[in-house]
């Protein structure tokens, strides 16, 4: 069972601010029952759905080497399923994503397109429509290099968007982090790739807070909050995965984002 | 771009699905319900037009009360089960009846999942999930398949009887379990009469069965009757007979595999079995089945036989080999490869034995394979075997502990050499005390 229609084509406007926290769930309960009374459930975001989260990288890990010195266009493919799925790649809508991410701040654009389109413009044979910044080409780009599906991340979110986009505030608790064979160039077909192996479980709720221009006050005082209670500030889940698939520490010990 | 605007438009397939409710009420409840969440619902009230439905929709999904008005829904979902082309359909028990007897009874007639109402619709729709996510297809084996036909298929014979009236009557006989072969099949079989000369066209490496409207044996030929057990009997001496082959092919490989015991860089005894029982222990951590751990399992077993043709001196050597040393050693892929050619059983492990030294960065050898060239299977066993290489003692150096060979492989998938998820696996197996 996969993910509902989904429109075509997102884009943030520009660059917008990204901080991330690692925070225990008490903490997690009181800050997003402070978000709640200031911002509205996010409709695409069901609360309690499971978001899959498919990274690419090359067998050099430019885009892990790249995202540890602060700056890195990560290319994934995202599913939204009501049951956890055991497999990644799975028939029905699957959005593709490019995220160009750097120190504090951020660029997504993402196209729901469905899974044998993904699949196809993962091996290099679908175009996409006009994209906004440039991130497709760069994407393309990559996939030249030879970037293919190496890690997988699966969690449940809870999202708060504010009407007008300018803020988002999300919780990501019962984070896994997977690894993901290789795939041959010959896995042409529809049938879904079977997780590899549990690299890791964070048993903490990672806070992310997403933002254009200003915080308004009360989001001051809250990213306040988060950063007196975090428990430790952390990477993003790209970084933390690719360090548990190459045993580079468990994962979460370096800190590159604020 | 028309690809992707297209797709976007053409959403997946809608689960189709048939509920068979007795109570008008509640069978309108749940078809809102699922509706609500994209699925196609046609409804019954009784067990025998649910059959019909089913039978004439094969939806993806049947939700079946226990209690009906005509039969119960037990006796549906036998039904259901006993049917070659329902069969496969997954059903889920709705029933006030919650007394484990009753569930246990349901799950027994083959139903997948039992829910007892009242229930919540979440719990319905994640259980839904979950049913049809088990009853999807299992993943197909990567690696080639083996050229003879798969169990199960249809053998081609070609029924070669001068006289007309005999060769029709044995062709309508042979009917029933094979294919007749025309002038372009290669046959699996020829059926000639009693003491006839073979055609002149025979194929090499074809079974020949001599027919007789007589009995018995005909100048020390075996003569096979004409008559209903015909086919049959074809057909086992045609099996039985590739089953020979195959056993006389494994046991060919293995002398050569037992002569080519050592190498140039790894320790010999018992090596290649510890290679083998790892790699499959990967595999099944990878979800592979069965078929391809087999494949594993044969292909790390054989996948040095090509050092067999390799001088013994540079076998023998300890210590550093000379460039020219390096390159014949180097060929031991390829000569494996064309040892294993002949072999049509073991067609599936070729791609092991040759390329079970490249690399993901292309740095490997014979042929530079890359990431998306090698097969998982490859990977699989190449991982296998320098894990068992580092942790077995050499003439210059000793063993290193398992956790330290797999940092030495993670430091491997960090140049590009190995595949980071299969030394993932093997990274678990051995936090885990990975028994073998």
């Amino acid at each position: 069972m996969s993910t509902p229609a989904a429109p075509a084509h997102e884009a943030d406007a520009e660059r917008r601010h990204e901080h991330r926290f690692q925070v225990s769930e008490s903490i997690a309960r009181l800050v997003m029952r402070t978000t709640a009374n200031n911002l509205p459930l996010s409709r695409d975001d069901r609360p309690y759905q499971w978001s899959t989260t498919t990274y690419c990288d090359t067998v050099n890990w430019s885009i892990f080497r790249a995202a540890e010195k602060g700056s890195a266009m990560q290319l994934r493919i995202r599913e939204y399923h009501r049951t956890r799925p055991r497999e990644v790649l799975n028939p029905g809508t699957a959005w593709i994503e490019f995220k160009d991410d750097e120190q504090d701040t951020s660029l997504k654009e993402r196209f729901g397109v469905s899974m044998d389109v993904a699949r196809s413009f993962l091996r290099g044979e679908a175009a996409l429509p006009e994209p906004d910044h440039g991130l497709a080409e760069r994407a393309t780009l990559l996939l030249r290099q030879g970037a293919r599906p190496v890690a997988v991340t699966q969690y449940n979110r809870l999202a708060y968007n504010s009407l007008d986009s300018s803020l988002r505030i999300t919780a990501d608790h019962n984070l896994m982090y997977f690894a993901l064979p290789w795939e041959t160039r010959a896995d042409a077909d529809d049938v879904p790739s079977p997780l590899g192996s549990l690299l890791a479980m964070e048993p903490n709720v990672i806070v992310e807070m997403k933002w254009y221009a200003e915080l308004p006050h009360w989001a001051v005082d809250l990213h306040a909050y988060l950063k007196e209670n975090t428990r430790e500030e952390r990477p993003s889940k790209f970084i933390v995965a690719m360090r548990w698939l190459l045993g580079e520490t468990d994962g979460t010990k370096k800190t590159k984002k604020k | 771009m028309k690809a992707i605007e297209e797709a976007v438009r053409s959403d997946a397939p809608a689960t189709r699905v048939v509920v068979v409710e007795d109570d008008q009420a509640s069978a309108d409840v749940l078809q809102r319900r699922l509706q609500a969440n994209g699925m196609v619902v046609s409804v019954a009230h009784d067990g025998q037009r649910g059959i019909e439905l089913v039978e004439e929709l094969l939806p993806d999904l049947v939700l079946l009360d226990v209690m009906l008005p005509d039969t119960d829904g037990y006796d549906v979902c036998l039904r259901i089960k006993s049917n070659a082309a329902t069969s496969p359909i997954p059903v889920i028990f709705l029933s006030a009846r919650g007394e484990v007897v009753d569930k246990v009874r349901g799950l027994s007639c083959g139903a997948a999942d039992y829910i007892t109402k009242p229930f919540q619709a979440a719990e319905l729709l994640a259980r839904i999930d979950a049913v049809l996510g088990q009853a999807r297809n299992p993943r197909t084996p990567r690696l080639g398949r083996p050229i003879e036909r798969a169990p199960g298929e249809r053998l081609v014979a070609r029924v070669a009887i001068t006289d007309q009236a005999l060769r029709e009557h044995v062709e309508q006989l042979l009917l029933s379990r094979f294919d007749l072969a025309d002038s372009s099949d290669t046959p699996d079989v020829v059926l000639v009469e009693g003491n006839a000369a073979l055609p002149a066209d025979l194929p090499e490496d074809v079974a020949v069965v001599r027919v007789s409207t007589g009995r018995g044996a005909n100048d020390g030929n075996e003569v096979v009757p004409v008559d209903a057990q015909l086919p049959r009997i074809v057909d086992l001496l045609v099996r039985e007979r590739g089953l020979d082959h195959d056993l006389q092919a494994a046991a060919e490989a293995l002398i050569v595999l037992a002569a080519a015991v050592g190498s140039h860089d790894r320790p010999s005894t018992g090596h290649g079995e510890r290679v083998a029982a790892r790699a499959v222990q990967i595999g099944r951590a990878l979800g592979l089945d069965e078929s391809a751990r087999m494949t594993i399992r044969l292909g790390a077993l054989l996948r040095d036989v090509g050092n067999a043709r390799l001088p013994a001196g540079i076998i023998a050597k300890s210590g550093e080999l000379s460039p020219e040393e390096r390159a014949m050693l180097e060929r031991h892929p390829i000569l494996g490869e064309e040892i294993l050619t002949g072999f049509k059983r073991l067609s599936g492990l070729l791609p092991i034995v040759r390329h079970h030294h490249e690399r993901l960065d292309g740095t490997g050898y014979p042929d530079g394979l890359r990431a998306e060239q090698i097969p998982l299977e490859v990977r699989i066993v190449s991982v296998a075997d320098r894990f068992e290489a580092l942790v077995a003692d050499r003439a210059d150096r000793p063993a290193v502990s398992e956790t330290e060979a797999v940092r030495i492989l993670q430091s491997a998938v960090s140049r590009g050499e190995l595949d980071a998820a299969v030394v993932a696996a093997l990274a678990t197996q051995v936090r885990s005390g990975g028994a073998r």
